[in-house]
């Protein structure tokens, strides 16, 4: 089945998540040769549609986007008319007059992306949509949840943080469920949602969650850009009931597990610094991962726009 | 014009059983009922075929956007989409730009409706100038000029003593007050339920809690103020059982109106971002559904209004964030309703006539219309065994936000008299 678009994980069958998650593995493969290029989008164009600020995200689809040799532009949303008022449906009217192949599309409102794939024959992949979802940073937390445990079935991810405002927490948990990876939440009660999340428990203390015996612990960055109230009462005491503090942190290396973080990481909020040196960190395989995985997704959509 | 109405199905407010009859109506003035009536020379005769005869309903929550955005919805289209509806009167509410908050901008928008309305159509006025909850608007102007609902619609009132203060002095002007209830702090900007759909789309909700609290605050300062007060649009069966509470005290003038929206649909209904479904108090749980249906049947509820809310399709068109609120609903109310609910037997069409033709009008203190000798004609023919697509051309309202769209439902509205005039009829 040919895919346009990768707007969230709900709409992605295991198998179509395998394909995507084994195509991304010779990808990386081509990182440690000294040319780390393919030909396989040559011609093509990707354009990066960036509506909030992004400096990872941004730089990972673009690498991702040149490896496989395609033409990379910037529609820098502060430079442009939307700053003049001009709606998405006529950017997006503009880029389609322009025939762009892929729109790597980041923006606050959830559910933007879907509105725009509707308007574009252009393959639209969600580099991030409000509290909605987030594909490419679940699928590359798969990739690298597999490296350690190419069989994840049945292991265990614990996800710290403020999973109310988190894309991240959406999109990773429900690929992580399709992969029949047992999920748990913790966090501050005002940052986790009771009603919704479906079969993920919620734990409301360390100590608990630590009991359940996760296999890696996935800390959430805490967005205090995204906070219109207060959540909680101060970063200290979130470092204190929620952070992965020195103390913790021993009886994580004890007890062998993983730490994993979307990024950029709140040193002292949600990690001590201690655990940038941590051995089981993967933090930096998961921007690795990043490129792959997203070269993958770029491979694998098919715009309409393109001949077959 | 002298017409006879033929084998039709009386039915009232007060008995789910329909009485057969015929009207005679001439010089729009019914003039004989009962049945085997014999027409007058010259007299046209509408065989209704068993078809249901009752009063033109009565809307007292719709948004008709002039002033200001007459690109969604006039006075003359809005009216138009009443009638298709087989609505014969409406109270406009006042969130219009400018605000209908003195009685320069009450007095333009009778005028508009006496020359483009077939229907009457009323206005409520706002309770603070611009709908800001800060300075009292020219209560009494607009009264002289017959406004008796007083409400800042989508803006709750914020400060309670500023609508305390406004409850006591227009109360003794005989005006009521109507509330859009909402702590904005904890609805936010976003019209969806804070639940299983607000976590889904990742979209922050407004917890039923933030409606349910200006409910028991508004009814409360009316209790102490000795107004009255009707509730709009509740969405949540808590906010019901808080009006009942209070209606079973019976020491506070309480009304209140449920919309058909928040009867049929639910947040689920949002699905993959629907802007259709995006409205504000937002679509709740299928337990607030039920509890609203039982409020309604119980008579919690007094009366059933739209809060017909066009927008453009353009705007409904952006991403869920961004569309705004609102559903229209004057020219699918009458049949919906029918369709999921009297034609499934949940409720009879006495309910229908009694909480969407009477007591609106009642809340309004106008008359409301009888099918008997000596009354204006003000009456519409429905016929069960029919049904209508809602389709672009159906509709005479300039918007199209409605999940009916397109959709055929059971039901049809054939014929609508007001006095001497055929506004609707398809015979």
């Amino acid at each position: 089945m040919a895919r346009k678009d990768l707007l969230d994980i709900t709409s992605l069958d295991r198998q179509e998540i395998d394909r995507l998650l084994d195509q991304a593995a010779p990808f990386k493969e081509l990182f440690t040769r000294s040319v780390k290029k393919v030909p396989a989008l040559k011609g093509k164009s990707v354009l990066m549609l960036f509506y909030e600020p992004s400096t990872r995200t941004h730089s990972s689809f673009e690498v991702a986007a040149k490896r496989l040799s395609a033409d990379v532009t910037n529609f820098d949303v502060t430079q442009s008319s939307i700053t003049k008022g001009e709606s998405v449906r006529e950017t997006i009217e503009t880029l389609q007059a322009m025939r762009t192949d892929f729109i790597i599309v980041r923006h606050k409102s959830s559910g933007l992306p879907g509105v725009i794939a509707k308007l574009t024959k252009a393959a639209v992949v969600n580099a991030g949509d409000g509290a909605h979802a987030h594909p490419t940073q679940a699928l590359l937390d798969a990739f690298t949840i597999k490296e350690q445990y190419p069989d994840p079935t049945g292991r265990k991810v614990l996800i710290v943080g403020d999973v109310l405002h988190s894309r991240v927490a959406r999109s990773t948990s429900t690929i992580l469920k399709k992969l029949e990876v047992e999920v748990a939440y913790l966090g501050p009660g005002s940052l986790v949602p009771k009603v919704g999340p479906e079969n993920i428990r919620r734990f409301t203390n360390y100590d608990e969650a630590m009991a359940w015996q996760p296999d890696f612990v996935y800390l959430l960055r805490v967005q205090m850009e995204r906070q219109d109230v207060q959540y909680f009462p101060s970063l200290r005491e979130y470092h204190r009931l929620y952070g992965v503090t020195e103390a913790r942190l021993a009886e994580i290396r004890d007890r062998g597990i993983y730490i994993m973080h979307p990024g950029p990481v709140n040193r002292g909020v949600e990690l001590c610094d201690a655990v940038m040196d941590y051995e089981r960190s993967l933090i930096n395989d998961q921007v690795e991962n990043g490129i792959a995985v997203r070269m993958s997704v770029l491979y694998h959509l098919k715009p309409e726009s393109g001949d077959s | 014009m002298n017409l006879l109405i033929t084998n039709a199905r009386l039915a009232t407010e007060n008995s789910p059983e329909f009485t057969p009859t015929d009207a005679l109506i001439s010089g729009g003035v019914i003039q004989q009922t009962g049945p085997g009536l014999t027409a007058p020379a010259g007299t046209t005769v509408i065989d209704a075929a068993r078809r249901i005869l009752m009063p033109g309903m009565f809307d007292a929550h719709v948004h008709f956007r002039e002033p200001g955005f007459e690109t969604k919805e006039t006075i003359a289209t809005g009216s138009e989409a009443a009638i298709n509806g087989g609505i014969t009167g409406v109270v406009m509410m006042p969130n219009t730009n400018p605000a209908l908050d003195n009685p320069a901008v009450i007095a333009a928008v009778l005028a508009s409706a006496a020359r483009h309305a077939r229907i009457p159509v009323f206005t409520s006025g706002c309770v603070t100038k611009g709908r800001a909850g800060k300075e009292l608007a020219a209560i009494d102007g607009m009264r002289a000029l017959g406004v008796r609902m007083l409400t800042d619609d989508g803006d709750t009132t914020h400060d309670p003593a500023v609508l305390f203060r406004a409850m006591q002095y227009a109360n003794e002007l005989g005006m009521f007050f109507a509330s859009h209830c909402e702590v904005p702090e904890l609805a936010g900007p976003r019209a969806i339920n804070e639940g299983v759909m607000s976590y889904r789309l990742g979209i922050k909700g407004s917890p039923a809690c933030a409606e349910e609290i200006i409910i028991d605050r508004d009814i409360r300062l009316a209790h102490a103020a000795g107004a009255h007060i009707h509730i709009q649009h509740v969405s949540s069966r808590l906010g019901m059982e808080t009006i009942r509470w209070w209606k079973s005290r019976g020491d506070v003038r309480v009304t209140a109106e449920v919309s058909p929206h928040h009867l049929l649909f639910n947040e689920e209904d949002i699905g993959d971002y629907d802007t259709h479904y995006k409205m504000n108090p937002p679509l709740r749980t299928r337990a607030d559904n039920e509890g609203l249906v039982q409020g309604l049947i119980d008579g919690v509820f007094d009366l059933i209004a739209t809060d017909h809310a066009p927008h453009t399709p353009f705007e409904k068109s952006q991403d869920f964030v961004a569309a705004p609120n609102g559903i229209t609903g004057l020219e699918t109310a009458l049949v919906s309703l029918y369709h999921h609910f009297v034609a499934t037997g949940i409720f009879g069409w006495d309910l229908m006539v009694k909480r969407y033709a009477a007591e609106p009008r009642r809340l309004m203190g106008i008359p409301v219309p009888e099918i008997a000798p000596g009354h204006t004609a003000d009456l519409i023919l429905f016929d069960p065994e029919g049904s209508t697509t809602f389709t672009p051309e159906f509709m005479r309202s300039k918007a199209q936000n409605t999940p009916f769209l397109n959709q055929t439902l059971k039901g049809s509205i054939d014929l609508v008299i007001l006095g001497s005039n055929i506004l609707k009829s398809i015979f």
